[in-house]
């Protein structure tokens, strides 16, 4: 049978930098594909490929759709031929109707450029109802839930009726009952002959869902397995590269002194004014620990940490959530209040808020930690350089020189400056967002070397972690955020994936 | 490590020496105005006489001042337009303080150091604090600012200033101009404490990336602040020295000088995005505008004609810039 979708040699760089090398994949009509790797392994870029969003002639290989040879010089050329992309990121407009959020870029007109509103309603509520969801399709998408808009999204996808459809992490933002219902559309899909590629972390959903598994890893093409034939550990095996024991350390210490404690802390909602993201969250950090923190996304785990660091966890305008630093309540206003309590806090994305891309490596080292580096203003030039140089080297930078711009480094590179930044302000209460999000896995072992390195040493870690496997290896405890609350915590002993996915969607575990 | 080696290993050498230089950013500019220069002065050496050397300097002193300050706004990653008004309020109130107030020279001269620098917090309060953006702030305030000139001054020019206030302007150090020497002075220590103070390398990480520099600790609320404060305060300076090298202030002084300004400062390379930039840079680009209009009325060019050039050498000398940059990678 002719693949619905045959990609071949597909090699992309970026300068230097090798994306992906001669990857191949192909999947047949009626086949749900599992692709797997781990962060940086090439799947996104690979997809990018596939939907238009790097064009043809910027990447070299060929993309075949049923037997036929495509180059797509944009995205819009992708949907025409149609393939269809759902991010694990969300992306409707929020001021939007949930009916033209649908409909966007093809309304339905009656001639002349009308629009036909009738049409447009009655096709979004149809959407709404194959997703499950009972919802006026005027209202704004503003409103909803993640993962409502999530399931927004997949409806606006699935109505197009595409012929290949590719998913990335698409469960990342679903409660247990949602995902369910996801599972009925893409199997009610398959029995329809559309193809779909399915990319994920969760192994029980891919081996559930998938009818054969293609592994990438560091940019190339590892195996492709019918999930028949294959156990997970060998697909694990397969993106990782290396035993999982050898790539996460950490030997828990005995917890010492209370570090930080977090008692009712409220969270404004980023989009309603009249909402909370977070109600009354508490936690307790310990020396020597590694506290993970636990959501689906949109739960508030960055949002939660992030209000703590900058103050906002004061302008709630409800309940006064209180903040005590080694036992002693403290206020804090802004940043800096909290960087001096020995609080750091490593954001998410670091482009956008980790380093500054127009410093070089030396200068985003030594950013949180001027002072002491100058006396009285005046930034001490040997001092500087020689405090950048002797984190640079603790951590194993690999840069050529510290004068260079910190964006001439590889993704794990950048993120060691950004590391080292914050151990240069000597915290004891370090707050960890997604630490390894798109490095590659040698830079990630060594950063939870590093991660174990702290613990040992007295700093408390709070962990936020999309990725289940380096949260379960990593955490001492976890904290589960679901439904704007605590779901519950876990200790080490009693962690279990579906423990925590439970306790996320809503469906308290132990209690806290 | 393969790092330390690295660190260690930073180019050295004559040849390494001649790279960095090339690979300096006010470079590329610096080479067109040292090619103006020889040309114009080719055609007519009278261009190169200490007399009007000594004019260009002085002519480009006072913007130059102001551009001082612009540089740390840009660098900042801000924007400010209300410079020009305050030149002429500088001038006015200074002047109005000394002849109807009898106020002491001095004394009236910290007064609008201070009142300059009110407005500066005044536009850095509404654009740190309300979020407004920094162009509309000082697009609102260039008009206010010229209104209270006007107001204050009924359109009249104020004088006659006594000497003790005229000397600023006119006083002469050797053969510099006091305005060229404070100038020189306050570039002096602007740069340094840009390139060596936390203060400086704040503004460079909040211009680069606002939102790291914030959570790093740096005030943003305040540094923003600060930035426009400089920029109202040497506007205030400039206009008392230019009132007092005319030994008259008036309600029309400094028009037009807050795109002069702007223009020399991104001419210099100092980035409108911020993150980047130099006080070097900004006098090359100030001493490039005038040196532009001084050679036009060497070389007896038609008075209508320089505008059309001055726009056009605008958008030449950072094109040319923005080629070379490209080239060596920057």
């Amino acid at each position: 049978m002719t693949p619905a979708l045959q990609m071949t040699n597909v090699t992309k760089r970026y300068g230097a930098v090798v994306a992906l090398e001669d990857v191949s994949l192909d999947v047949r009509p009626g086949e749900i594909l599992g692709l797997c790797g781990e962060n940086g392994a090439g799947k996104s870029t690979l997809m990018k490929c596939l939907s238009g969003s790097i064009y043809a002639r910027d990447f070299d290989g060929e993309i075949a759709l049923g037997g036929e040879v495509v180059r797509f010089g944009s995205t819009l050329e992708a949907e025409r031929a149609g393939i269809e992309m759902i991010y694990q990121e969300v992306s409707l407009h929020l001021d939007l109707s949930i009916a033209e959020n649908i409909y966007l870029g093809r309304m339905p007109t009656r001639g002349a450029g009308l629009i036909d509103w009738p049409a447009v309603y009655r096709g979004a509520r149809e959407a709404l109802a194959m997703v499950g969801l009972e919802l006026n399709p005027r209202a704004t998408v503003r409103g909803l839930s993640t993962s409502q808009q999530q399931m927004i999204a997949i409806a606006r996808s699935v109505i197009r009726g595409p012929k290949i459809l590719v998913l990335d992490e698409p469960t990342s933002a679903l409660t247990a009952t949602e995902a369910d219902k996801l599972f009925k559309i893409l199997h009610n899909l398959r029995d329809r002959g559309v193809a779909c590629i399915y990319i994920s972390h969760k192994m029980d959903e891919v081996f559930a869902l998938c009818d054969r598994i293609t592994v990438l890893r560091d940019g190339r093409f590892v195996a492709t397995h019918k999930v028949a034939d294959v156990a997970t550990d060998q697909v694990i095996a397969d993106m990782v590269g290396r035993q999982l024991d050898a790539l996460y350390v950490h030997n828990a210490p005995m917890p010492g002194r209370e570090l930080l404690r977090l008692e009712d802390i409220d969270v404004r909602h980023p989009t309603r004014a009249d909402r909370l993201l977070v109600e009354g969250a508490s936690l307790t950090l310990r020396a020597g620990e590694i506290v993970g923190l636990f959501g689906l996304v949109g739960a508030g785990r960055s949002e939660l940490m992030s209000a703590v660091f900058d103050g906002s966890y004061r302008q709630t305008g409800r309940r006064q959530g209180r903040v005590f630093v080694r036992g002693d309540e403290v206020v804090i206003r802004s940043p800096a209040d909290a960087i001096n309590h020995q609080i750091a806090m490593l954001t998410e994305d670091r482009k956008v808020s980790g380093f500054v891309g127009t410093m070089n490596i030396t200068r985003n080292i030594t950013l949180a930690a001027l002072n002491r580096v100058a006396r009285g203003g005046v930034i001490d030039g040997g001092a500087e350089r020689s405090l950048a140089h002797d984190l640079a080297t603790r951590l194993s930078l690999k840069a050529a020189g510290l004068r260079a711009s910190v964006l001439s480094l590889s993704g794990g590179n950048q993120q060691k400056v950004v590391l080292s930044k914050w151990l240069a302000s000597e915290p004891q209460i370090l707050i960890l967002d997604e630490p390894t999000r798109g490095i590659d896995v040698g830079a990630k072992a060594e950063i939870y070397r590093l991660m174990s390195e702290l613990a040992n040493k007295g700093l408390g870690i709070i962990l936020i972690s999309s990725e289940m496997p380096e949260l379960l290896a990593m955490s001492d405890r976890v904290v589960v955020l679901g439904e704007g609350r605590v779901q519950g915590t876990f200790d080490r002993a009693e962690i279990t994936q579906d423990k925590l996915l439970q306790a996320a969607s809503g469906q308290p575990g132990v209690a806290a | 490590m393969a790092q330390t080696e690295a660190a260690a290993g930073e180019p050295r050498g004559a040849k390494a020496a001649l790279s960095r230089i090339f690979k300096a950013e006010e470079l590329g500019i610096l080479l067109v105005l040292i090619g103006l220069v020889v040309i114009v002065a080719l055609i007519k050496p009278v261009f190169v006489s200490q007399a009007n050397l000594i004019n260009i300097l002085r002519a480009a002193a006072f913007p130059f001042i102001i551009a001082i300050a612009m540089t740390y706004v840009f660098i900042g990653g801000q924007f400010d337009l209300s410079v020009g008004p305050i030149v002429a309020l500088g001038g006015v109130a200074s002047g109005m303080m000394v002849i109807h107030g009898g106020v002491p020279v001095p004394l009236a001269v910290i007064g609008t150091l201070i009142l300059g620098a009110g407005i500066g917090f005044t536009s850095g309060f509404l654009v740190a604090v309300f979020a407004i953006p920094a162009l509309i702030v000082t697009l609102g305030m260039l008009y206010a600012v010229r209104g209270v000139v006007l107001i204050l001054t009924k359109g009249q020019p104020v004088y006659p200033l006594p000497p003790e206030f005229t000397i600023m302007g006119q006083g002469t150090l050797g053969p510099l101009p006091y305005p060229v020497v404070i100038g020189i002075v306050l570039a002096i220590f602007a740069h340094l404490v840009l390139k060596h103070t936390t203060y400086g390398r704040n503004v460079f990480a909040m211009g680069g990336n606002k939102e790291t520099a914030r959570l790093a600790g740096v005030r943003i609320t305040r540094l923003t602040i600060s930035v426009f404060m400089l920029t109202g305060m040497a506007a205030a300076l400039a206009g008392m020295l230019s009132a007092a090298r005319f030994s008259s202030a008036t309600s029309n002084a400094g028009t037009g000088m807050e795109l002069l300004v702007i223009a020399s400062v991104i001419i210099g390379g100092t980035s409108l995005f911020g993150g980047a930039g130099s006080i070097l840079g900004t006098a090359i680009g100030t001493l490039m505008m005038t040196v532009i209009k001084n050679a036009m009325v060497i070389l007896r060019i038609d008075v209508y004609w320089q505008d059309l050039v001055v726009g056009i050498v605008i958008i030449a000398a950072v094109g040319l810039d923005q080629l070379r940059r490209r080239r060596v990678g920057l």
